[in-house]
């Protein structure tokens, strides 16, 4: 076969699950119960595009590989091609995508057993997955743009999917408003693109975005970034993604975590040439991403929901990506995005175990009768798992190791790049950069100290669910303990895919000599000035700064949860006191929200609008009074007096058309 | 001099009687003044020399439909409307924007237009204006609005029919 | 003039408007054919087969070269095919989902489907008048039928008082646009548009402006733009569902597709852009605002018509082939989602107080009872924000892209902010169609729901639209042939 059909095939594969899965079980409820098959059926239309992935992978000989699937739509002398691309960034992203997304579909069988709409929840992952690889395998703006909105209707369908609980379907809401704000940017930013160039396809946006105006360039990365932080849930649209935790477990790991929320870096790094020609607002995109990391790791200090914690880590660390993408390091933004979906994913993954176990703890708990409210996502009524859930305990001790930056994992590699990039970045005379990389350590200490917290919470210590003599949790089954292995390992291993310049001047790091554009690669870079030979002192000290940070915020968590449990949150609230109520309450940014637009959107629809309707109202009543025998009648209505206001309208309207037209 | 002179004579009573029909609070009065108004239209027609559509001015406006009002007045017995007594926020936006389309409009005309044109004879109008004029380009150029005409006055028909014939409730 | 070759050339012009006149014969046959059978269950079929002759000719006509019939009164060619394809798909699937609505709700009166047929040979005549005479007698013919299509339901809902508003308005805006047809006249001395166009690019005066301001009123009320909008809430809302469903698209599209022949040949582009942009953008803006707030998803659905109508303006303002082309374009997808919208809607509302009332709660729970129904409803709310891959989304990029090439941005960006703020109160509909449950006890009880049959024509008529909607998703061919009836060559015919 060739390159087009494999990738046709790959695209279409999820879609056809998708259709498959959800047509069929809707018309036919008794395919509903066939779980193992709708199950297998799902993971297949995911796992065969990851080997597709892997085969163009090896088969991949540098030169992107151009598929034009149809003509989309052409108009005057705008034509829009379903055109895909395969190129080294496009396929690390597809394999990331198709990877953790089979994994994750395999887990999803175990965990997703019991619940009725389990057909329908396949449909719409796979249905993801198809937006996901349009969104990511793109050609042009425009299909990348269909898979944006496809990523972001899917994860409206998934978090409101246990939609009788009336707070998931408003977090569900909120995520697609939320998300319209920054597709509007998007949208604005293909529109002046389009206007300036006549075309959307990535190759003349970026051969002819250097002729453009630098006004005009300013405009579309600022707006392709306020779009970014739509998706990836960065000031000031972070908001949505907390609530978006309402939906399943998986969902949480496969979109809120591991690929629909990097697509805005996905988006930067595809758009970088372009980007680095506005270093204004590279600034506003690195201060924003440090400034989200440190908000969002200060907020999940305070928080008791275990993928809550894991909510506010993940604004964080793709905080953190914004940062390397904000001083020009798109590759290692992409880096990140990757072993952050190793980690992340397995993370979610885990406390989607934990929480399976504490629905067994609850529903056993109401079998003996107990009239118990146990929230099964609250740390507080944790502890312990550790002996139960041994594989869950492991894996997520790895995969809190490797997103802290404990040295040779993982996220030890990923996030000591960004830092250093952002170091360097600033030591080339790019102020902003320094207050960049000192957040950024900071923020890579809290995250440190609150995952260690988040561990020790749940899997050590004392169980403090009732009757916990009598009750505990079992262990998942293996469906789902298997891809939490497969994911720690990658959180273990990945990291060694972009080994830091210490070691063989940066020439063993894979990823920016398969990403780079100085290695022919898709991804461009920002220039910093040549280092002196010594430099590389201050690189091992950067490296080893990192180890201890990491070290020194799993140690401290380590000792003093292990020592005080959960009552070391007390003592933080009376230490930090005001500063502490204010990370509790999440910096007060729904609240903020909802006092300036929502409601007084709201009441300008309901108060100032309806009175139209109250008058009709008004005359319906009146109006109606007996009912119309005959022609005679019909006069009555003429003095119910609406109609009067309607031809008053009617003549304002004339007055202003006709003004504009003689005297505009 | 004497169709310009006619003209503003007619114009003026016209104009009167169309304000006479608007504020008379009885509806009968306010019918006669409306019919007051077709015939100084009617003879506006006349001036111009458009002798059939003076004619059926006359015959169908103020004769048939005229009537066709009065009876429905007198058949349904309606009764004077109260005198105005206050004056609503509608009545002064309306009439407020009232005056700022008529300014509008004369505005328009009286820029575009000559306002004293030298007088036409009458000889080059007669010939615009007759039977045979009007029946030629109806029947010819015309023709087939014409006939999309009677499709109109057709639905008009079968709709009256239609919403008059459920006298009675299910 | 020699008799023998004006039969010739009526040969030839009834030849070119032969859909016109079927339509209009068949209409007759109608009305003729209940005075002697009442109620025949056959004058349904029998007025959509008219529809449908008249539709595969259309069809052949579609790549017909431009030029006029009836000594230039009236065009044909692909523009008119175009707008006559539309009005008549929108008129056949109305017929077609009426049948089953109207008897449900005891108004099965055949005359209904010969109005139906007057009225489309009126929006014929309008969507491709070509002098202003036939513009006023098309769209007297249209709005004579609209009328008593409103004040159908008289027992309930007001609808009769819906109507007579909709009348005395309607007289009220046909008498602005008739004193712009007179003014038109006086000063360019024609009432052929293209003869208009011609002596206004040569010089304008403050009368012809006035004159098309006065007729752009006329247009605006039809397609109920704001500050013209006010009847649409009461009379989409009186009127059985199913002709509002036609009201709310085909009289749309034929105003619009009149209104762009107008500007298009006879106003040359320059003063009225500015206004038409207010306008458009007061729709827009007022529209979804006033929607968000509804209860009764007809009222929602009236006010996302509005809203609807703004968009479709902001392509006329670019004033372009592609901005015109756009309009059209747009007038397509949104003729496919709104007839289906509203045929799903006619398919929910079962014959009692409860249901006729419309009210967001009655849909809960549907799209599981009947799947197919939900995702076809799912597939129109989608297409009407203007979500990819639908048509929606693709008739507002034609419409958007075109506005800023002219340099109207601020008008696009009104636009999109307000396409936004639409997908909330379309959201809600799927929201509760499909993630409410049907035991609330706000929503109508079971027995009733399963008492309710769907008939199959109108499965086959709503599934019709969806996949249509899909498919110009993906596959805009219309969109590029629309551009192509502006071209140059197309200028050049007089009248």
């Amino acid at each position: 076969m060739n390159i087009d059909s494999l990738v046709l095939l790959a695209i279409a594969l999820p879609l056809m699950g998708a259709a498959f899965n959800g047509l069929v079980g809707l018309f036919a409820p008794g395919y509903r119960s066939n779980k193992t098959l709708i199950g297998t059926l799902g993971t297949l239309c995911v796992a065969i595009p990851f080997a597709i992935g892997v085969l163009l992978f090896i088969q991949f000989d540098h030169d992107a590989h151009i598929t034009r699937a149809f003509t989309w739509m052409s108009a005057g002398d705008f034509t829009a091609d379903f055109g895909y691309r395969v190129d080294q960034l496009s396929l690390l992203m597809m394999l990331i995508v198709t990877g953790v997304g089979a994994l994750i579909h395999i887990y999803s069988i175990g965990y997703m057993r019991d619940d009725p709409g389990f057909w329908k929840f396949f449909a719409y992952l796979n249905l993801f997955i198809f937006a996901m690889l349009n969104l990511v395998l793109g050609d042009n703006l425009l299909v990348l743009f269909l898979g944006w909105e496809g990523v972001g209707l899917c994860s409206y369908l998934l978090i409101g999917f246990w939609f009788t609980d009336l707070k998931n379907s408003e977090a569900a809401n909120k995520a697609f408003i939320v998300n319209r704000i920054g597709d509007f940017a998007f949208l604005l930013a293909m529109f002046i693109l389009f206007k300036d160039l006549g075309s959307l396809d990535f190759d003349v946006i970026l051969a002819g975005g250097a002729s453009l105006a630098p006004a005009t360039i300013n405009w579309v990365v600022f707006l392709l970034f306020i779009g970014a932080t739509g998706k990836s849930a960065q000031i000031p649209l972070f908001v949505w993604l907390p609530d978006a935790m309402a939906g399943p477990t998986p969902v949480s790991a496969l979109i809120h975590a591991a690929t629909m929320v990097t697509s805005g870096l996905y988006l930067l790094a595809r758009m970088s040439s372009l980007v680095l020609l506005a270093p204004g607002v590279m600034t506003f995109i690195a201060i924003i991403g440090a400034l989200t990391a440190i908000m969002a790791a200060t907020i999940a200090i305070t928080q008791n929901d275990i993928k809550r914690v894991l909510a506010y880590s993940t604004v964080s660390q793709l905080g953190f990506m914004f940062m390397a993408a904000g001083v020009g390091a798109f590759f290692v933004a992409i880096f990140h995005v990757m072993t952050h979906a190793f980690f992340k994913g397995c993370l979610f993954l885990g406390s989607g175990s934990v929480i399976h176990g504490m629905h067994e703890v609850e529903h056993q708990l109401e079998e003996e009768g107990h009239e118990v409210h146990l929230d099964p996502q609250d740390m507080r009524t944790m502890g312990g798992l550790r002996k139960y859930m041994p594989a869950t305990s492991i894996t997520y001790l790895i995969s809190t190791l490797a997103i802290a930056g404990f040295p040779l994992m993982s996220g030890f590699f990923s996030k000591d790049e960004i830092l250093f990039k952002a170091f360097e970045y600033g030591y080339s005379g790019n102020g902003y950069a320094w207050f960049v990389w000192v957040v950024g350590i900071i923020t890579a200490l809290l995250t440190a100290f609150y995952m260690m917290r988040s561990y020790v919470l749940t899997f050590r210590g004392k169980e403090r669910w009732p009757n916990a003599d009598r009750i505990h949790p079992h262990e998942s089954p293996a469906s789902m303990t298997g891809p939490l292995w497969a994911l720690a390992v990658l959180a273990i291993v990945g990291g060694f895919l972009g080994l830091p310049g210490v070691i063989a001047h940066g020439d063993l790091n894979w990823i920016h000599h398969w990403l780079g554009a100085p290695y022919g690669g898709p991804v461009a870079e920002a220039v910093v000035a040549e280092h002196e030979a010594s430099f590389i002192v201050v690189e091992w000290i950067l490296l080893i700064l990192g180890g201890v940070i990491a070290l020194v915020g799993l140690g401290y968590a380590w000792r003093v949860y292990n020592r005080d449990g959960i009552e070391f949150d007390q003592k933080l609230a009376i230490d930090f006191r005001g500063l502490y109520t204010t990370w509790a309450n999440k910096y007060y940014w729904d609240e903020g929200y909802d006092k300036a637009v929502v409601k007084p959107v709201l009441g300008l629809a309901r108060r100032v609008m309806d009175p139209f309707d109250r008058y009709i109202v008004d005359g319906l009543v009146n109006g109606l009074g007996s009912m119309v025998r005959a022609f005679s009648s019909l006069f009555k209505y003429l003095q119910t007096g609406v109609v009067q206001n309607y031809a008053v309208a009617i003549l304002f309207g004339v007055v202003l058309l006709l003004g504009l037209i003689i005297f505009g | 001099m004497t169709p310009q002179f006619l003209f503003f004579c007619l114009a003026i009573v016209a104009i009167t009687a169309a304000l006479g029909m608007l504020i008379a609070r009885s509806p009968v009065s306010s019918a006669l003044w409306l019919i007051l108004n077709l015939f100084c239209v009617a003879g506006l027609y006349l001036t111009m020399n458009a002798q059939f559509l003076a004619v059926v001015q006359v015959l169908v406006y103020a004769g048939a439909i005229m009537v066709l009002f009065l009876f429905v007045i007198m058949l349904l017995n309606v009764a004077a409307l109260p005198s105005v007594r206050d004056i609503d926020w509608r009545l002064g936006v309306g009439f407020v924007l009232g005056v700022a389309l008529l300014a509008q409009l004369s505005y328009a005309i009286a820029s575009s237009t000559d306002l004293m044109p030298a007088e036409v004879s009458l000889e080059s109008t007669v010939a615009t204006g007759s039977v045979e004029v009007v029946a030629k380009e109806l029947f010819t150029r015309f023709a087939m609005p014409l006939e999309m005409i009677g499709v109109l006055l057709l639905a008009a028909t079968i709709g009256a029919v239609l919403l008059a014939r459920r006298v009675s409730p299910k | 003039m020699d008799l023998s070759t004006a039969y010739d050339a009526l040969g030839a012009d009834l030849q070119a408007t032969l859909s016109l006149w079927l339509i209009v014969l068949g209409g007759l046959i109608v009305i003729v054919w209940d005075a002697f059978r009442e109620r025949d269950a056959l004058i349904p079929v029998f007025a959509g087969l008219i529809l449908v002759g008249a539709i595969v000719w259309d069809l052949f006509q579609l790549t017909a070269e431009p030029a006029t019939a009836f000594y230039g009164l009236i065009r044909t060619g692909g523009f008119a095919a175009f707008v006559n394809l539309l009005l008549e798909v929108s008129a056949l699937c109305t017929i077609v989902l009426s049948v089953p609505y109207l008897k449900r709700i005891g108004k099965d009166y055949a005359e209904v489907y010969g109005l139906v047929l007057f009225a489309v040979s009126g929006m014929m005549l309008l969507g491709a008048a070509n002098n202003l005479v036939t513009i006023f007698v098309g769209l007297e013919t249209m709005s004579i039928c609209l009328y008593i299509m409103a004040g159908l339901v008289r027992e309930d809902e007001g609808g009769i008082e819906s109507a007579l508003k909709y009348f005395l308005l309607g007289a009220f805006s046909t008498g602005f646009f008739l004193y712009g047809i007179a003014l038109l006249f006086g000063s360019t001395g024609s009432m052929y548009l293209a003869e208009i166009g011609h002596a206004a690019s040569t010089s304008t005066s403050a009368m012809y402006w006035s004159g098309v301001g006065l007729l752009l009123v006329g247009f605006l009320f039809k397609v109920s733009a704001v500050p013209f909008h006010m009847w649409t809430p009461d009379v989409y809302q009186g009127a059985p569902t199913t002709l509002t469903g036609f009201m709310s698209t085909a009289s749309k599209a034929a105003a619009f597709a009149s209104l762009i022949l107008v500007l298009f040949y006879a106003v040359p582009y320059e003063k009225w852009t500015l206004a038409v942009a207010v306008i458009a953008t007061i729709t827009m803006v007022l529209g979804n605002l006033v929607a968000l707030s509804q209860r009764n998803v007809k009222r929602m659905l009236a006010y996302s018509s509005i809203a609807h109508a703004g968009y479709v303006l902001v392509g006329i303002v670019a004033g372009s082939a592609e901005g015109y082309a756009g309009a059209l374009y747009y007038l397509l997808v949104y003729t496919l989602m709104n007839i289906g919208a509203f045929g799903v809607l006619a398919l929910m509302e079962w014959d009692n107080e409860s249901g006729r009332t419309q009210s967001l709660d009655s849909l809960a729970g549907m799209g599981y009872t009947r799947p197919f129904i939900g995702v076809a409803m799912g597939v129109f709310m989608f297409s009407l924000s203007g979500f990819p891959p639908f048509g929606g989304f693709l008739g507002k990029y034609a419409v958007f892209a075109p506005a800023i090439k002219a340099g109207y941005t601020w008008l696009v960006v009104v636009g999109v902010i307000a396409s936004m703020v639409s997908a909330y109160y379309y959201l809600r509909v799927l929201y509760v169609l499909w993630m409410k449950d049907s035991t609330d006890p706000a929503a109508m009880s079971n027995d009733k729901r399963v008492a309710l049959t769907v008939p199959a024509s109108s499965t086959a008529v709503i599934g019709f639209c969806a996949v249509l909607l899909l498919v110009f998703g993906v596959y805009p061919e219309f969109l590029q042939m629309a551009v192509d009836f502006f071209s140059p060559s197309a200028v050049s015919i007089a009248p």
